[in-house]
């Protein structure tokens, strides 16, 4: 029994990686690939001659591959490097201004009683029920109105309203779980502000953590708002510069490459998050 | 140290009333037990005592002087909460310090005061380490550690035992009782375990409902129980409660009669289980239902015909077979009589 457990548990996560690590190491390969290869058939499982060309041509290079062979830079480069620097900022400060918001909010809810808590946690609750689809027409109007489109500002007040509910709710529970130091710090003199900064929050530092993490990773792969909001203006972010690729001259490792430059802030953030999500999951937070 | 003082305490949660109108006498240096079952309103009362309650009614006075709108903090109490809590981020010494940052000492006096708490405890060795890292009897300790360092007017501890194993919970109950002697700090302990209320209280003050049954030294609790709660809920194994009724001097319930002199009306009959005798025959006809050796002495649950049970205590070396019939009859001179609505109204004179 405990064999055939072990075995069916390796089978589950075989499939598990190949499922999710065969997409990325496709394009990894594509990006190291020239474009005679990719374009042969059938396509080579491994890159044979490896090149590093298309990442310099992104990034607005030319790569001198033989003597007489020079791959130039990719016309997308401005743009690319562009979306980049927009997706880290409105990244960075999305996930910044989410955690302020929501630490001393999820704690509110999660530990103390006040009158019509229920209705207001359902309020902010409801919010994630909502699908971007549903509020992208309004508020694309509304922007218009107020000269928000196509700002990095604006963009910032739209993902916010999408992180601040969802992480919200994802730290009530955990918070909720702390045991009850509250009373502790009472008794030891702490008001109730210095309870929450110097007792909540480094006891709740994973959670914080992770839940972090999830707002930096909203916030960098937020493509609905921003396709209809900043596509086409200097406040492009990199996910939908990268859609523009499949429409313009065809350089699949160009658009491979990027996509590689696109996954690895979200990769070493993901680094990060899965030591403090085994902590979590760990450390009974109760003792 | 301090006499605590409870002046006509009440304490309500909307519409439920935890606490109601509880007047309670602290004296300086006592030890006292909060006893009562869960959602008796005990931890309620110790809460309200250390200010992490307002009280609805009623006024809280500390040696005479009113306290009861007074934050936690400046009330001087010290407190050791629900299985040993300690801040799980920070280690035993910040736990201990954090009791005395918002006193006034200074520095060496500090110092001094934390050295003499960890080496009274013995608890050098933990001081680097986290609440994780320590067993449960290690984190009482440091605990109470914290809890000293202060000199507190008066000790409080919410059931801190009650995560422990049994033989551990022994331990620590007479260390903590050494170490209120030996202190001599006003202490109120709340607990629902009966066994550590008799063996560590100067007085137990039993609660039920919100309410406070009694008051008095554990003698006096076990041997008149002022009421039915009490008498059920004190001793162990428990008392033997019988329905009946008294006429002619006789107490009268099924088959059982026992005399007594007392007024005629229903009442209840309560026998300790080591008053309750195997006798060769005139008694309360039974059967054996089951026994509970504990080694010192056996735990006899016998059934009468009407299939009510009833627990004796007999000798360790008792031979009996479940199924055996027996006779038992209740010692007359130490039963206890009690009217549903007034309590006890017999009890043997002492």
């Amino acid at each position: 029994m405990q064999r055939r457990m072990t075995l069916w548990a390796w089978l589950g996560i075989a499939v598990a990686v190949v499922w999710t690590l065969l997409p990325i190491y496709w394009f990894l390969k594509m990006s190291l690939l020239t474009p005679d290869e990719i374009a042969r058939f059938p396509p080579p499982l491994v890159p044979l001659d490896p090149t590093p060309a298309a990442y310099f041509n992104i990034f607005g290079f030319d790569y001198q591959v033989t003597p007489e062979l020079v791959r130039r830079a990719s016309g997308q480069a401005g743009q690319i490097i562009n979306g980049l620097i927009n997706s880290l900022i409105v990244s960075i400060v999305v996930t910044a201004i989410t955690m302020l918001v929501v630490v001393p909010l999820a704690y509110v809810f999660a530990r103390l009683d006040f009158r019509f808590k229920q209705a207001l946690l359902i309020t902010i609750l409801l919010s994630v029920a909502l699908p971007p689809v549903s509020t992208l027409i309004p508020f694309y109007a509304l922007y218009v109105q107020l000269g928000l489109a196509g700002t990095r500002f604006g963009l910032i007040v739209v993902t916010l309203t999408i992180t601040i509910p969802f992480v919200t709710w994802m730290l009530i529970g955990y918070l909720r779980n702390l045991p009850p130091v509250e009373r502790l710090a009472r008794v030891d003199g702490y008001t109730r502000l210095e309870t929450l900064v110097f007792i909540v929050i480094p006891l709740a530092r994973s959670g914080i953590a992770v839940a972090a993490v999830i707002a930096f990773l909203f916030a960098w792969n937020e493509y609905t708002y921003a396709l209809v909001l900043v596509n086409g203006t200097p406040a492009n972010t990199l996910a939908t510069a990268l859609s523009g690729f499949l429409f313009q001259h065809p350089e699949p490792s160009h658009l491979a490459a990027a996509l590689v430059v696109s996954i690895l802030p979200p990769v070493l953030v993901a680094y990060f998050l899965q030591r403090h999500i085994a902590e979590m999951n760990l450390v009974d937070p109760i003792r | 140290m301090a006499g605590i003082r409870l002046d006509h305490l009440k304490k309500s949660f909307g519409a439920f009333t935890a606490v109601q109108d509880l007047d309670l006498d602290v004296t300086d240096g006592e030890f006292l037990v909060l006893l009562g079952p869960s959602g008796c309103g005990k931890t309620t009362t110790l809460n309200c005592i250390a200010g992490l309650e307002t009280p609805s009614a009623g006024r809280i006075l500390f040696d005479g002087r009113d306290v009861t709108s007074d934050p936690p903090h400046s009330r001087n109490i010290a407190m050791v909460f629900q299985s040993a809590l300690l801040y799980p981020h920070m280690t035993a010494a910040a736990n201990i310090e954090a009791s005395l940052r918002r006193s006034d000492l200074a520095p060496e006096e500090r110092r001094r005061r934390i050295d003499d708490a960890v080496s009274m405890l013995e608890i050098g060795d933990l001081l680097d380490k986290l609440p994780s890292e320590m067993s449960g009897g290690q984190r009482q300790r440091v605990a109470t550690a914290k809890a000293i360092v202060r000199q507190p007017t008066a000790f409080l501890l919410d059931e801190p035992l009650s995560a422990l194993d049994a033989a551990l919970r022994m331990t620590l109950r007479a260390e903590i009782v050494n170490l209120q002697k030996r202190l001599g700090s006003t202490t109120v302990f709340v607990t629902h375990d009966q066994v550590e209320a008799m063996t560590m209280g100067d007085r137990i003050a039993v609660m039920n409902g919100g309410r406070l049954e009694q008051i008095g030294t554990p003698s006096e609790i076990y041997e008149r129980p002022r009421s039915l709660f009490v008498a059920g809920f004190v001793g162990s194994p428990p008392m033997n409660l019988i329905r009946g009724e008294v006429a002619d001097g006789v107490f009268a319930a099924g088959e059982l009669r026992v005399p007594l002199a007392a007024a005629p009306g229903p009442v209840t009959l309560g026998v300790r289980p080591q008053h309750l005798h195997v006798r060769a025959e005139g008694g309360l006809p039974c059967a054996i239902f089951a026994l509970e050796r504990l080694g010192r002495e056996t735990v006899l649950i016998v059934e009468d015909r009407a299939r009510n049970r009833l627990r004796l205590l007999v000798e360790a070396e008792f031979e009996g077979r479940v199924g055996d019939p027996l006779d038992v009859a209740p010692d007359p001179a130490r039963c206890l009589l009690f009217d549903d609505a007034s309590g006890l109204i017999h009890a043997p004179a002492n």
